[in-house]
């Protein structure tokens, strides 16, 4: 029993880490947290059903397409909800306009695709036990993405760019980086990390529409455990809470884990507003 | 003098006077009126219709209090709906204690959404905008499975009978008056609230955080009293939703009924009441005229926010708005009336020095401020000087309990000044204004300049509230002390003027009326000249060393040398929070290393 | 994609509206047309049991017009989507009242609206027939104006209980449910009736449809030494998640409840075909083919009517079959009494006796609203799913 609460604990925990980092990625260059992580997270799933299942391509060009399409999505969302409003952060219309965008996303996809959970493809046809694939794949997905984001971040020009921008957006622009150039390729970036997150947990989670504000949800707490924009604390407040919601799940069940995990958010909030592994507070005067 | 009345001659006729009352009520009376001849239609539907609108208005005017004003997103009210919902209805079914009646069961679910309201908009205290949003969005979670979960007393999923109201008030019609008068009853207290100081406050708090605590207004006990009227307002409309719906059910309580409030007010417009309360009507009756499109109503809402957000984000309420849109004359000057300080600050009652020993403040490493020793004399205009970084703006935010020295004291005549409480501040007669100059854009002048007075009302939250004498004469007292402080400043003609649209230069003698309001002993001045013609500068300078006179002490933190040493009696010069020099003008004008340092070339 | 559903269900709406805007014109009062409100969640989640009555609903008033109408009175269907939200429904019922000003009201579909509608139905006293199952929507001293032509609650409840204990011969069995409100009050209820009829229930939770993982509660079940599983919930991604894990657990308990347990949408959310083997779900006979794979003869009947104008792959006989008996029902009574006034139709469904519909065969009486007949509430083989109709459960005869 343990070893399932640590199999599908870990998995479900990687998925959220992998939505907290998307967080993080849009946050890290404009300042904003967007609703559309979670639903970038659930089309990352359904278009995964979508090409494979159903238009019957090969999973690794379906992979590609979700991907490409989850990370368009956040291009959209960068011009559409998020540009508009930078010039007057202070006001937060952005939480509006990107609640607003999540929620055309999510309508439309209940609209088009389907109000019941349709299934998502076995990939690799791995499924022995705790070793089933639905398992490892999303804790290989965050893995690999937290590797890659630090290669990116360390090792490359780029990288380094969006490193000088999350930490100073004027001296950044002083410096002559193309702010917004970089903005909208973060915003590519977190759309496909959220689209591998509901690419990876698809089978966990089923191509479903109403997992968007779910993964909005759970997405968010590692990011609050964690501390805005870092990435390290956004993973393991993922994996926390992912272990902690399987054993809420085995230990009460049913409706009292999700209170419990809501309890547990908002008193490790109130207790910690800057997240346990701290975020630097922002000068007010 | 001369140049004052010539001043009011010209641009009084152009700009906005005081609007009318009528000209503010008129929407509401054709409203009222409306739905007073709404049973000559003699249609139940309706009837149903304008009650649930009714009832909606009922949590959403204490919502827009919550959203609109005080800017704090709460996205999940529906979870003190649903609370409401099922208090009245428990309490009048008798699952708990004895069946009582209908009302009593009302007014008790208006008290438990109290306490619940404080319980969900605790955390807006302590996290930011966005994590805020996210608790709201928690605690309707919670409030749906508990529901789900208690079944002994919610009757689970099988639900519960919601109360019923006795004749005559148990028909459509006898339900639909009792719910407008309801939503009558909410419109006026929520507008006196808005109208007072504490909707103003409440606004402060939204645009200009820092203004309002150094205004002497209490984030936290202002946001709780709004809290406890928004809960108890929402879960009284839970009370009436459940009788209207006759039966409840946790399905009831849909995220989608949450978006709607929430919306409602956005597309109404922040900090408006006929914007909130026209677009809950819209609402309410967009999915009724569009009943074949109900498979994409929430689509619709989603499409309908994203263009109200983009296109007009001040709402229906700025639509509305046709004074604002009216172009201000391009000439207008700012004369000072320095005759009107007389009466405006009279003698300020604190005396003494305002001092610092041995301050030192750092960050992370950084001294910004190195052991500063600083003394600023009632009646006497002291200026603070140095390159950028050197301390100044630090030195003023210390002054005003921003900042927590590291060491050091901050004293006003023998009395310690407590660290890290601005709030503090106003009631010890120390006031103040910022580099870049905080206000409530969407509010106008005058109402900007009485947030200054805040600490003077003298009328409790409930007296604002009903609109007793006392508040009353609290509104007229600041209203007239707000106009002589414009006056004496030289915007009166300005005061009915949106404050957004004001010229920088403008903005900054606003910020000094807001600070006189305060009857301040000390006034705190950052950077005021930036920005200012010449012109502008010289009738500053005439400004501040009259306002000096009246006994109060200045500090001036300013780049422009001239304006420094013509009206300052005291100077100090920083470099890298260390004094690098003090003493008079003319000193000061000679001082070897000054000199070489910046006055030099 | 998914347009089957959707496109049918647009072109039904247009056809109900089409007849709405279309035949209703002339003066005389008794060629007004009959005008039936139906109150039906066409869209959003749980959609899918009234766009199976629709077809039923749209399929029958048109074979009523296509014969002429009732007395040279055509059936008007007026729908209103409801999209399950009870708040929706209230509206919608209000408009039928009151400014729609319909002669009888078919629906809502699921609980949660009934129970907030039906106090409101009642106090217009206007004729209302619906298929929802909690049973205290029916009372005919409090609601004389509303009855049901679908099972209640208890009598699946019987049902399910009946083939578990009597013929499943489980003594130990573990009650699961979603946490929606049908799932919670669903669950409570059977356990306390297993209880009473002094069975073990070993095990009882309630699950958030969303879980991803269900080993947990399945583990625990088998712990506590389950011989039956009874489910209660209409997820079907929550129900495929369960069967996959029985699978993997190798434990071949039986699961034994909800109708949804046979829905079409599960066989593509299983790893394996033969996960879905040893369910057994709520069924009819009247929709249940023997081992010969004929339906009964009534129902045989509807089929073949209903051939090349319904789609039946996609949704089950009994859904269409009960929409085609309220349509059916509410014409019979404007036949029989020659009225559209309410107390006329309510008095003739109070002389209700073995009425012959085509999902069951319905008795009403003034004391009596629940209409249909408790032996025809079976267990079906959920697996053996086709055009909508089931195998009988194994231990029927």
């Amino acid at each position: 029993m343990l070893a399932s609460i640590l199999a599908s604990g870990l998995a479900v925990g990687a998925v959220y880490a992998l939505i907290g980092i998307s967080y993080n990625t849009m946050f890290s260059t404009s300042r904003v947290m967007s609703f559309t992580a979670g639903q970038v997270g659930m089309l990352g799933g359904v278009l995964g059903s979508l090409f494979i299942l159903r238009l019957g391509l090969p999973p690794l060009l379906g992979l590609v397409l979700t991907l490409a399409s989850c990370a368009l999505l956040g291009v959209v969302t960068e011009f559409v909800a998020v540009r508009p409003v930078l010039k007057s952060l202070d006001q937060h219309l952005y939480v509006l306009s990107t609640l607003a965008v999540a929620l055309l996303v999510q309508n439309l996809t209940a609209l088009e695709w389907s109000t019941e959970p349709q299934p998502f493809p076995a990939l690799l046809r791995f499924d022995e036990g705790i070793w089933d694939e639905k398992y490892w794949l999303p804790i290989l997905a965050c893995a690999a993405t937290v590797c890659g984001l630090e290669f990116l971040y360390r090792r490359t020009l780029v990288g380094r760019a969006f490193v000088a921008i999350a930490q100073d957006n004027f001296a950044a622009r002083a410096l002559g980086l193309p702010e917004r150039n970089l903005r909208i390729a973060s915003y590519a970036l977190a759309g496909a990390i959220g689209g591998l997150a509901g690419f990876a947990g698809g089978q966990l989670l089923l191509a479903f529409f109403a997992n968007g504000p779910l993964l909005n949800f759970y997405g968010f707490v590692p990011v609050a455990l964690g501390g805005l924009g870092n990435n390290r604390g956004t993973v393991i407040g993922g994996i926390g809470l992912g272990l902690f919601q399987q054993a809420a799940n085995f230990l009460v069940g049913g409706i009292f884990s999700s209170v419990a995990v809501f309890a547990l958010f908002i008193v490790i909030l109130l207790a910690a507003p800057q997240g346990l592994f701290g975020a630097q507070a922002a000068r007010r005067v | 003098m001369s140049a004052t009345e010539h001043s009011s001659a010209v641009t009084i006729t152009s700009l906005p006077s005081t609007p009318s009352v009528l000209s503010q009520l008129w929407p509401f009376l054709a409203l009222l009126s409306l739905a007073l001849a709404l049973p000559l239609s003699g249609n139940d539907y309706w009837a149903l219709i304008a009650t649930r609108a009714a009832i909606y208005w009922v949590l959403v005017s204490g919502l827009n209090l919550i959203v609109g004003f005080a800017g704090q997103l709460a996205i999940g009210y529906v979870a003190l709906l649903a609370i409401g919902a099922y208090t009245s209805s428990v309490l009048a079914a008798g699952n708990v204690l004895p069946p009582v009646p209908a009302f009593l069961a009302l007014g008790a679910a208006g008290v438990v959404g109290a306490v619940f309201g404080v319980v969900v908009g605790l955390p807006a205290l302590r996290l930011r905008t966005f994590y805020f949003a996210m608790t709201t969005l928690g605690f309707a979670t919670i409030v749906t499975q508990i529901a789900l979960a208690w079944q002994d007393v919610t009757g689970g999923g099988i639900g519960i009978a919601g109360p019923q109201l006795p004749a005559p008030l148990n028909t459509a019609w006898g339900f639909y008056f009792f719910c407008l008068a309801v939503a009558a009853v909410c419109t006026w207290i929520t507008g006196n609230i808005a109208r007072s100081r504490f909707g103003r406050a409440l606004v402060a708090v939204r645009d200009a955080e820092v203004a309002a605590e150094a205004s002497g207004i209490s984030k936290p006990r202002l946001l709780v009293a709004v809290f406890i009227l928004a809960g108890a307002l929402s879960a009284i409309a839970g009370g009436l939703f459940a009788s209207l719906q006759s039966y409840i059910t946790p399905d009831a309580f849909t995220f989608d009924l949450s978006l709607l409030f929430f919306i409602a007010v956005l597309i109404g417009g922040r900090g408006s009441i006929l914007g909130p309360l026209l677009g809950t009507i819209v609402l309410t009756l967009l999915p009724e005229l569009a009943a074949p499109l109900a498979a994409w109503s929430t689509f619709l809402y989603a499409a309908l926010l994203l263009v109200i957000v983009l296109a007009i984000p001040g709402g229906i309420a700025a639509l509305l708005d046709v004074r604002s849109r009216r172009p201000l004359p391009d000439k207008r000057a700012i004369l000072p009336k320095l005759a009107a300080l007389e009466a405006l600050i009279g003698r300020p009652k604190v005396s003494g020095v305002l001092s610092l020993r041995g301050v030192v403040l750092s960050f992370g490493g950084v001294r910004a401020i190195d052991g500063l020793d600083l003394d600023v004399r009632p009646a006497e205009v002291h200026g603070l000087i140095g390159p950028n970084g050197s301390g100044k703006t630090t030195t003023l935010n210390v002054i005003s309990g921003f900042y927590t020295p590291d060491e050091g004291t901050v004293t006003l005549g023998q009395e310690a000044l407590p660290a890290g409480v601005p709030e503090s501040r106003i009631r010890r007669g120390i006031a103040r204004t910022y580099q870049t100059p905080r206000l409530i854009g969407e509010a106008s002048v005058l109402q900007n300049v009485m947030v200054g007075a805040t600490v003077d009302g003298r009328a409790s939250f409930l007296e604002a509230l009903l609109s007793l004498p006392r508040h009353r004469r609290d509104e007229a007292l600041m209203e007239k002390r707000a106009e002589l402080a414009l006056a004496a400043v030289g915007l009166g003609a300005l005061a009915h003027v949106r404050a957004d649209r004001l010229q920088h230069s403008e903005l900054r003698f606003m910020e000094i009326a807001r600070a006189l309001m305060a009857h301040p002993a000390f006034l705190l001045l950052d950077e005021p000249a930036a920005g200012l013609s010449t012109g502008e500068i010289k009738r500053l300078g005439e400004l501040v060393r009259a306002i000096s006179r009246q006994g109060t002490g200045v500090l001036l933190v300013e780049h422009h040398a001239d304006l420094i040493f013509d009206i300052c009696d005291q100077v100090t010069v920083l470099n890298l929070g260390r004094i690098l020099a003090g003493g008079t003008p003319a000193e000061i004008r000679v001082h070897r290393e000054v000199v070489s340092a910046y006055l030099g070339s | 994609m998914q347009i089957k559903r959707r496109g049918l269900l647009l072109g039904g709406t247009g056809l109900a509206t089409a007849s709405t805007f279309g035949l209703a014109r002339p003066a005389i009062a008794q060629s007004e047309p009959i005008r039936i409100g139906w109150l039906a969640a066409l869209t959003g989640p749980s959609s899918a049991p009234a766009i199976g009555f629709n077809r039923g609903v749209l399929f029958a008033a048109d074979a009523l017009n296509a014969a002429g109408g009732v007395k040279g009175r055509k059936i008007e269907i007026v729908t209103r989507d409801t999209q399950g939200d009870p708040t929706k429904a209230v509206n919608a019922t209000q408009e039928m009242i009151s400014q729609l000003k319909v002669n009888a009201i078919w629906g809502p579909t699921n609980s949660g609206e009934s129970l907030a509608v039906t106090a409101i139905m009642a106090r217009a006293n206007m004729p209302n027939i619906h298929p929802c199952v909690v049973d205290s929507l029916i009372d005919p001293k409090r609601y004389p104006n509303a009855f049901r032509i679908a099972p209640s609650s208890t009598q699946w409840d019987d049902a399910v209980r009946g083939y578990a204990l009597n013929i499943a011969k489980a003594k130990k069995v573990a009650v699961i449910g979603d946490t929606t409100g049908y799932g919670v009050s669903a669950a409570t209820a059977s356990a306390a009736a297993f209880k009473k009829a002094g069975a073990d229930v070993v095990y009882k939770t309630t699950i958030d449809a969303t879980q991803s993982d269900m080993t947990p509660d399945m583990l625990r079940a088998r712990n506590a030494g389950a011989e039956a599983i009874i489910v209660w919930s209409v997820s079907t991604g929550m129900i495929g998640r369960l069967l996959n894990t029985r699978a993997k657990m190798a434990w071949d308990v039986p699961f034994i409840g909800h109708p949804s347990l046979a829905s079409g949408e599960i066989a593509q959310l299983l790893d394996k075909p033969e996960n879905w083997k040893k369910v057994y779900a709520v069924g009819y006979r009247s929709c249940s083919y023997d081992a010969s794979g004929k339906l009964p003869p009534h129902s045989e009947e509807l089929v073949a009517n209903l051939a090349g104008k319904v789609n039946l792959q996609d949704t089950l006989l009994w859904w269409v079959a009960c929409g085609v008996d309220a349509v059916n029902l509410i014409a019979d009574a404007v036949n029989a009494t020659g009225s559209t006034a309410h107390e006329a139709i309510i008095t003739h469904w109070n002389g209700l006796t073995n009425w012959p519909g085509y999902f069951g065969t319905y008795t009403c009486s003034a004391t009596n609203h629940d209409g249909y007949p408790e032996q025809d509430v079976v267990m079906s083989d959920a697996s053996s799913g086709r055009n909508g109709t089931f195998a009988l459960a194994p231990g029927y005869e």
